[in-house]
């Protein structure tokens, strides 16, 4: 608080002293509010309803000779791994991965930690194609948790994941959004995709006392760089 | 202390206006489509949907990841690729679809005589499980069954262009056959691996002499919600941040005061 002191001390101007003092209100005291309304790369963007595609992705590949037999079109070679590190240099994350599951809920179990990630292990293994999922929280009971700067990162950003055989994949981030908490479309994130997809899942928004929670989630959406 | 009031007051109204910060979409009002190329000797095509385009330059077996489309009537046209405005579109159809469901539009039968075929697919999967259906899309195929090599049939009498209803099964590795009806082998599936939490529509596509087995995944286990990542400790409260505010106001009041009293000196 003494932040907005100094500031209003340094402006000499009634009227500039006015703005200042309300962008501090804000920055001050809801930081986070401000990141995620005001940035619109956070928000979907209204029209997106179809995502046009530049090219096809082909889901499969021949298997097997040129002999003019019937072949078995399958997925291509998949080189997924059992992850046990993430690193995110751009926002100095680096940390272990813990497996989870659902619960009896059907909900996904979440670390009971601030500083672990889970991936959740019934979905897709990173780097098979499908959407592989990982999420971590963004605070814990006292403060800033593992995922706490995950709305900062950018297209082009890269993480970096360690599987359990030391094999290391790169993934890059291709899109940042926030949605309402009951309205993520589910099928999208978790579901099948021709494409080799890391998600990241946190929370975001304000924190609603009344339910315990967040009142949005943050999905960074990243692809395995080639 | 008026300024600072107003200062207060246009803060609470950017404030107010964020807290409802419209989301465009309703997730809950959309359909998943995707859309599979099998008919064995059209084109690449280009696939557009209420005009828009959804596939550019989609060739026979491709087939797109699914895409969200709002619950009602679309009009699906689709075009020898780069043809649109210059020609009509190869076919155009209704497309009716439901909130909350998951569909696979398939273009199939020969160019000359192309269909859309239009399915439902499962969105649920019994955890540690896998559910397989096939589809025969094949146009001068044979009626066919699958089955186990030399065993029981796990799918009878699919013919064109039937699309079987689905089957749970154990996840692992299974050595499936097509055959026709008399028991003669048409393809060797041998080795065909089911995960568990995953669900599989098996396709036939090509014609008889040149056939294609296109395995696409159609679902995977998923929560129902969202998961909840975080316990508050370092966000913003909801319910009481105007308290804050009106804090913050006071003592930015108080400061000015001081700094009025310093400058006066």
């Amino acid at each position: 608080m003494h932040f907005c002191y100094s500031v209003v001390v340094l402006s000499n101007n009634m009227k500039r002293m006015t703005i200042v003092f309300t962008l501090l209100l804000l920055t001050a005291c809801n930081g986070e509010m401000v990141n995620t309304a005001n940035e619109t790369s956070l928000v979907e963007p209204e029209q997106a309803t179809i995502q046009p595609l530049s090219s096809t992705s082909v889901n499969a590949t021949r298997n097997g000779s040129e002999s003019g037999q019937p072949t078995m079109l399958q997925e291509p070679e998949q080189n997924g791994i059992s992850p046990t590190r993430i690193r995110i240099p751009a926002i100095n994350v680096d940390a272990p991965i813990v497996q989870k599951r659902l619960n009896e809920e059907r909900e996904m179990e979440v670390p009971d930690n601030g500083e672990d990630v889970g991936w959740f292990e019934p979905g897709t293994m990173p780097g098979n194609s499908g959407n592989a999922i990982l999420a971590g929280h963004v605070d814990d009971r006292n403060g800033p948790a593992v995922f706490f700067d995950l709305k900062e990162l950018e297209q082009g950003d890269l993480i970096y994941l360690t599987g359990k055989d030391g094999k290391e994949l790169t993934f890059e981030v291709k899109k940042v959004i926030a949605y309402p908490k009951d309205n993520a479309p589910l099928h999208k994130i978790f579901g099948p995709s021709n494409q080799r997809n890391l998600n990241l899942l946190t929370c975001t928004g304000t924190f609603d006392h009344s339910i315990q929670d967040h009142e949005e989630r943050l999905v960074v959406y990243t692809s395995l760089k080639p | 202390m008026k300024k600072i009031l107003s200062a207060l007051f246009v803060t609470m109204l950017i404030v107010g206006s964020m807290a409802s910060s419209v989301f465009a979409d309703n997730h809950s009002d959309m359909a998943m489509v995707r859309v599979l190329h099998a008919s064995p000797d059209a084109p690449e095509v280009d696939v557009y949907v209420n005009g828009n385009a959804v596939v550019e330059g989609a060739s026979f077996k491709a087939s797109t990841d699914y895409l969200e489309l709002p619950a009602g009537e679309h009009t699906v046209e689709i075009y020898a690729a780069g043809t649109k405005g210059e020609k009509e579109p190869v076919i155009s159809q209704n497309l009716t679809v439901k909130a909350g469901m998951a569909y696979t539009v398939a273009a199939i039968n020969t160019l000359e005589n192309l269909e859309l075929k239009v399915v439902e697919d499962s969105m649920n999967i019994t955890e540690g499980m896998t559910k397989v259906r096939v589809g025969h899309l094949s146009p001068d195929a044979p009626t066919v069954d699958v089955g186990v090599v030399g065993g029981d049939a796990l799918f009878s009498g699919a013919t064109f262009p039937m699309v079987t209803d689905y089957k749970e099964l154990d996840a692992g590795t299974y050595d499936l056959e097509i055959r026709t009806e008399d028991g003669t082998q048409v393809m060797d599936l041998s080795g065909t691996s089911l995960e568990e939490n995953t669900v599989y529509s098996v396709f036939a596509v090509g014609m008889a002499d040149n056939l294609d087995v296109l395995m696409l995944k159609d679902y995977t286990l998923m929560p129902n919600d969202m998961p909840q990542t975080g316990m508050g400790g370092a966000s913003t409260n909801a319910t009481s941040y105007l308290p804050m505010l009106a804090g913050v106001a006071v003592l930015g009041a108080g400061a000015l005061l001081l700094f009025r009293r310093r400058t006066q000196q």
